[in-house]
């Protein structure tokens, strides 16, 4: 990449940070480039000290940086947290009195700015102004996206709070990351959890259920603002216990339905999953990981629940999770799951984490395609019956997949117990029924597997390593990868988009083609390497971990990958 | 000759239970409602009350423990056509569904829910329920429940449950009738039914119902919330019988929710153009 700046926004919650990074974002792509944004925020509604951070590049970019080029702390007491990560040749702004300032940071006046702008809320685009020069980019760009966000006269305190901050900076330090005008093309501008969102209500999702959890909330935002329109429904439920329940009931009339939570309201929905599994009603789960157990760190990121999601239910039934690793794969997962799990009957996981959840990106529109929606639902002379006329929801069949009514159907009823049932749903006892009934549902497993997405290898057939990742990792291991081949280390990576039913074949291929494989992980107890070894028998050299409630980063995790290499060679010698 | 409703699935319940003459009351009151039997929904939870949908030929939902309320919700949202009724026991839908109980009153949607309501677990045999009464000696309380019990018909008018209701199991003619009523009632409707359990509940018994219960007066106003709430709470000395509190009027969640109504959920379909300007809504163009 030619162009490569980062700049971190930061400021306390409530202090405009989101707001100004949305500005800069939206430049870029205004400009011709491309950005990738990450969110560090703390629990909390107001202040507390939390980062917007905007990486703008001449190339799509798919991961953040940890070193900012340009700084613009809203707040000077955050100073000592941040300036450790400034590059030495960046540049760090903030509101200060001039004498007061540490080496190395630009005083502005910032507040007062903003005052006579009109408002001293305008802080954070006043700041806008100042990063607009710094790339280089006239005012004027600015003018279009402000007008697409506001109105009348705050409308107007907002171009003079950007042209204040512009002309502040003129002279001072105007372009010196420059930032070139290039060929426009149309992008969307889509985060994590707008892309799961919307690629569930593509997929035809009609009924979404949730109570609010970060980073799951985004999900459930965004299926309230995009699904009414497509005819979805959405109820904001009790308890994460009344949501799966709900979205089982949804189903079993014949909705599409999804819940969006994450691991501490999962648990709660874990008994209904297992209902799921047994009413065999399709249903999609999105489980937004951080870091853990119990409450763990609320708005931060992690990869703690792939054991939990695989295993999670009392009894033994067939499920399907994904773990998509960017917005684009967000996207696509999400209408997969809507489709897989109404053709399998099974409950679907799609397994996100808060760094992909809160990731924005400017994407190309071909990325989002408008997929088919193909409905399994049985209707009139397609209802099969037995020789009493008789409907049977549960009838035993060769794939396990029995055809599926809905309740309202002349002639028909439609009879689903969480009780053991037989073909027509009704409660039993009977042993040999039970067993039937057990391998009739454990049959849709081999169907799910048929359909396996493959995992995604890249980089050289010979490598000195291979790194598996799933989930959000994707784009940092893929960076990681480019920076470790400039460094003449060369090293695959595969990203796993389904991690259930596990691809055992083809892991077990790439572990024996490579010799040293490394999983990267956002744990401590390398879940995705035990994996491997349950389900290949293969063990893998060891897992880079990180587990500080952070992503990782493609700098550190080449890093990281480096060392390992070599130890894992020395030890062998 | 079989009625209407009737299903050859076998029956588990003890002898004598009050499950049997609620189950006559249900098959009374949905023949009533002249729907056939796909256009009734019968949702339980778990227990002995919550095998009854078995024995009724409608669709039926039979989920989990505490649990039937929120998928009652949502196939009523999801088909607002279907006659929905929720009917499983004490335990079930006041204490693990405690939460679901209160939030459904909330939203008020058109379901009518019909409580077993026998003081006692007795599936898991004999443990007090919410409603037990202080004193009472069930197998994990040798010494006597000491909470205090929870009150059913108080808190739904409390919470402003348009048709709150009292019966008795044995008399399956005035069960059915206040099921009736509760079915044909537009929003929320609570039948709490008084029932003996013969085999771990020796105080609450047939006879003890008899002797406690009354009707509920001829001049007694539904409408009179005061006085409903009055009676609700009446239950040491004599326990009232009947429909105490009815308010019609208030719309129902069906009626509000905007995105509810015709088609049914399953009924709709996701157009591409619409898909496409869902995406369209992110794109920056110059």
């Amino acid at each position: 990449m030619g162009i490569d700046v980062n700049i971190r926004i930061a400021g306390g919650a409530g202090q405009g940070i989101h707001t100004a990074g949305n500005l800069v974002s939206r430049i870029a792509v205004s400009a011709g480039h491309h950005f990738h944004a990450t969110q560090d925020y703390m629990s909390r509604i107001r202040g507390g000290r939390n980062s917007y951070t905007v990486r703008v590049a001449d190339a799509p970019v798919r991961a953040g940086s940890e070193r900012a080029d340009i700084l613009l702390a809203l707040d000077p007491a955050h100073l000592p947290h941040l300036l450790p990560a400034v590059n030495p040749s960046g540049l760090a702004f903030s509101d200060l009195p001039p004498g007061d300032a540490p080496g190395g940071v630009l005083a502005v006046p910032l507040k007062e700015m903003a005052i006579s702008a009109g408002s001293p809320i305008l802080a954070n685009v006043v700041g806008a102004g100042i990063v607009l020069r710094v790339l280089g980019v006239p005012v004027e760009a600015a003018d279009r996206l402000l007008a697409l966000d506001f109105r009348g006269d705050f409308l107007e305190k907002n171009r003079k709070a950007i042209r204040l901050g512009a002309e502040w900076a003129e002279g001072r330090v105007s372009g010196r990351y420059p930032l070139p005008e290039a060929a426009f093309h149309p992008r969307l501008i889509v985060s994590g959890n707008e892309a799961l969102a919307m690629g569930a209500v593509a997929g035809g999702c009609k009924f979404a259920a949730g109570y609010p959890m970060t980073p799951g909330s985004g999900v459930l935002h965004g299926l309230s603002v995009d699904g009414p329109p497509l005819g979805l429904v959405f109820e904001q439920a009790e308890d994460e216990i009344a949501a799966l329940n709900m979205a089982i009931g949804a189903s079993y009339a014949g909705a599409r339905a999804m819940v969006a939570t994450s691991g501490g309201g999962f648990a709660l929905m874990v008994e209904a999953l297992s209902l799921a599994g047994m009413l065999e009603t399709p249903v999609v789960v999105v489980l937004g990981m951080r870091p853990g157990p119990a409450t763990g760190m609320p708005t931060r990121t992690g990869q703690e629940e792939l054991a939990f999601a695989i295993s999670a239910g009392h009894g033994e039934f067939p499920r399907l999770v994904l773990s998509p690793g960017s917005v684009e794969e967000a996207y696509a997962l999400a209408h997969h799951a809507m489709e897989s799990a109404e053709a399998h009957q099974v409950p679907c996981i799609l397994l996100s984490d808060q760094y992909l959840a809160d990731t924005v990106v400017d994407a190309d529109p071909d990325d989002f395609p408008v997929l088919p929606v193909r409905r399994r639902i049985v209707r009139g002379p397609d209802v099969p019956r037995n020789g009493e006329g008789r409907y049977l929801r549960y009838a035993l069949t060769d794939d396990g997949i029995s055809p599926m009514a809905v309740p309202g159907e002349a002639g028909i009823t439609v009879v689903a117990d969480s009780d053991e049932h037989a073909e027509d749903g009704h409660i039993t006892e009977d042993h040999a029924s039970r067993i039937r009934t057990v391998e009739k549902r454990a049959r849709k497993e081999a169907g799910l597997a048929a359909e396996t997405l493959p995992p995604l290898l890249s980089g050289p057939p010979d490598g000195e390593a291979v790194l598996f990742g799933f989930g959000s990792t994707k784009g940092v291991i893929a960076e990681a990868r480019e920076i470790l081949a400039r460094d003449g280390v060369r090293v695959a990576a595969v990203h796993l988009r389904q991690v259930w039913p596990f691809p055992s074949e083809q892991i077990d291929a790439i572990v024996s083609r490579y010799g040293t494989a490394f999983t990267v992980e956002n744990n401590r107890n390398g879940q995705l390497a035990r994996l491997i070894r349950a389900e290949t028998g293969r063990r893998v050299a060891g897992t880079v971990a990180r587990f500080d409630g952070l992503p990782f980063t493609p700098e550190s995790l080449a890093g990281e990958v480096k060392e390992r290499i070599w130890a894992e060679r020395s030890t062998r010698r | 000759m079989g009625g209407t409703f009737d299903t050859a699935v076998e029956n588990a319940w003890c002898p004598g239970c009050g499950n049997f003459p609620i189950l006559s009351a249900v098959k009374k009151a949905l023949e009533s409602t002249g729907k056939a039997r796909h256009e009734i929904v019968l949702v339980s939870g778990i227990g002995q009350a919550a095998k009854l949908p078995h024995h009724v030929d409608v669709n039926v939902f039979n989920g989990l423990h505490g649990r039937a309320l929120p998928a009652a919700l949502a196939i009523k949202m999801a088909s607002p056509r279907l006659t929905v009724v929720v009917t499983s026991g004490d335990g079930d839908i006041y204490g693990e569904g405690g939460n679901h109980f209160i939030h459904a009153i909330r939203r008020n949607p058109d379901i009518a829910l019909f409580v077993h309501d026998n003081q006692v677990y007795g599936l898991t045999k004999g443990q007090p329920s919410p409603t037990s009464d202080i004193g009472w000696t069930g197998s994990l309380q040798a010494t006597g429940v000491i909470s205090g019990p929870f009150p059913p018909l108080a808190v739904a008018i409390a919470l402003g449950c348009g048709f709150v209701a009292r019966s008795l199991a044995q008399d399956v003619e005035l069960t059915a009738e206040l099921m009736r009523q509760a079915i044909a009632h537009r929003g929320f409707a609570l039948v709490d039914i008084l029932q003996p359990c013969v085999t771990f509940n020796r105080k609450n018994t047939y006879q003890w119902y008899g002797k406690m219960a009354y009707r509920v007066p001829e001049d007694h106003d539904p409408s009179d919330r005061r006085k409903a709430f009055e009676l609700s709470l009446s239950w040491d000395e004599r326990i009232p019988v009947g429909v105490l509190y009815r308010k019609e009027g208030r719309p129902t969640f069906e009626e509000v929710h905007p995105g509810v109504g015709d088609p049914p959920l399953h009924a709709r379909d996701t157009p591409g153009e619409a898909v496409l300007a869902m995406i369209r809504k992110r794109l920056l163009s110059p």
